[in-house]
């Protein structure tokens, strides 16, 4: 185990990160749930009575593809954006015909807010750290701890999709 | 030529981030997905909420009646006790009774109102069970999910991982030859306060902004020290380096509970080090040099 604390010392100014991470493209999530599929067709968006129906919230968009294998359904990844706090993810849920959850990945993730953490002020704090710190605190921010993140928002995305699966997608019985 | 996969899924009321280096594309996802079912599994064993976890089934179970539970939860129980004996009560997992009467957590489905007087000292381990000594309820959310990145981390290396991260909403742990620049969020809406290298080493941070709640003209958070029920950590940040997340996870709430000089010697005692962050006041260094 090693670690070397890069902080700087007394009160100090502090940078606004744009930490973002990108998972997977919309392209890698279809080919990840469906390997079989030979095609990806985009459903019609949801209609008024059917966000009325989930009480869909404002801006609410997400993106439906049908997997198909040829003539065949294979089931449908959505592709979906939360909002919390200061932050956003885009997901994608696939389902399978039955309504069953195959995958959940998060696609991207980003802190809205901010400028970058190159800031001059911010850094100049660290002066008498090594070169090679100075240059890995100017880097982009790859790996962030802290005030923990809730899913909540994301948990309640995808129940959101589940309950527009069974009033717009699920074949009739 | 090697292969680098980063993966992120919600588990464990976080995000869960997760990112390995393997020799070939195939290896690095074979080793992303057992590890999650490896998460999956530590949050169905330990979680306080749903009905089939262990610590459900204890919650349950009368007081003296010994309860089998997962090797897991064993070994999270072990060391949650262990830390509680060498904080002197600072840290104490049988304090969800309090957390619950507070509102932060759900009331349990058990038949039994825990006892005040109950402590860590009234939780029994043999032979594989547990026993409480007198009805209390359990929580391990300031220690399961270090141990979960632990497990993670794991499995990511048995399965061909060269160079491994984990990072479950701040609590995280990185495995492998090269050093990991982690920036660090400071108290409050602080922003990017500081940062550390780590190599082969867990980190893990806890602060009260997130959650902190006023109510009734005073602040209240999910942190207490234990020994009176009162709120600690309410405007800091505490962020702990150790050989293992699940210490490092733990030693963030003995930090801001127990006394200087008794934190000192417990984070002494793992190898650990820490450094709390305070708008106002900055950075202070607690621990071993590194």
């Amino acid at each position: 185990m090693q670690s070397r604390w890069l902080i700087p010392v007394g009160a100090a100014v502090a940078a606004q990160a744009a930490f973002a991470t990108q998972y997977l493209s919309v392209q890698q999530a279809q080919q990840e749930a469906f390997a079989g599929a030979s095609e990806f067709r985009l459903v019609p968006a949801a209609d008024a009575a059917a966000r009325a129906a989930i009480g869909a919230p404002a801006g609410w968009a997400p993106q439906v593809f049908e997997a198909r294998a040829g003539e065949k359904k294979l089931g449908w990844l959505i592709v979906d954006q939360v909002i919390g706090k200061s932050e956003a993810i885009t997901y994608a849920l696939a389902l399978d015909t039955a309504g069953a959850v195959i995958s959940l990945e998060v696609l991207d993730y980003r802190e809205s807010h901010g400028s970058e953490v190159r800031m001059p002020a911010w850094r100049k704090q660290f002066v008498g750290k090594t070169a090679a710190d100075a240059a890995a605190l100017g880097r982009e921010v790859k790996i962030i701890s802290g005030a923990t993140l809730s899913c909540r928002h994301l948990t309640e995305g995808v129940q959101r999709l589940l309950r527009w699966y069974e009033v717009a997608l699920k074949a009739p019985a | 030529m090697s292969a680098m996969l980063q993966r992120a899924r919600p588990h464990l009321g976080t995000l869960v981030e997760m990112r390995v280096e393997a020799p070939d594309e195939a290896c690095a996802r074979a080793a992303i997905e057992t590890a999650f079912v490896e998460v999956a599994a530590v949050h169905a064993r330990m979680s306080f909420h749903t009905a089939d976890s262990d610590l459900s089934r204890l919650h349950a179970a009368h007081v003296g009646t010994q309860v089998e539970v997962d090797a897991r939860t064993l070994d999270v129980l072990r060391c949650a006790l262990d830390l509680a004996a060498r904080s002197r009560g600072c840290f104490d997992p049988t304090m969800a009774g309090r957390l619950v009467a507070r509102g932060f957590l759900p009331p349990p489905r058990s038949p039994f109102v825990p006892d005040a007087r109950a402590s860590w000292r009234d939780v029994e381990l043999r032979d594989g069970g547990v026993r409480l000594r007198r009805p209390l309820w359990l929580d391990l959310g300031g220690i399961a999910k270090g141990y979960a990145v632990d497990r993670a981390i794991g499995v990511l290396l048995a399965n061909g991982a060269t160079q491994a991260l984990v990072n479950a909403g701040g609590d995280l742990r990185v495995a492998g030859p090269r050093e990991e620049i982690v920036h660090l969020r400071g108290a409050g809406d602080a922003g990017i306060a500081g940062a550390l290298a780590l190599r082969d080493a867990a980190l893990a941070s806890s602060g009260g902004a997130a959650t902190r709640r006023y109510r009734d003209g005073r602040w209240t958070g999910v942190h207490l020290d234990a020994r009176d029920g009162s709120h600690v950590g309410l405007f800091s940040s505490a962020s702990v380096t150790a050989p293992s997340c699940m210490i490092a996870d733990a030693l963030t709430k003995v930090v801001f509970a127990a006394p200087f000089a008794l934190a000192r010697g417990v984070l002494a005692g793992y190898g650990a080090q820490a450094a709390t962050h305070a708008t106002r006041r900055g950075w202070r260094v607690q621990g071993r040099a590194a």
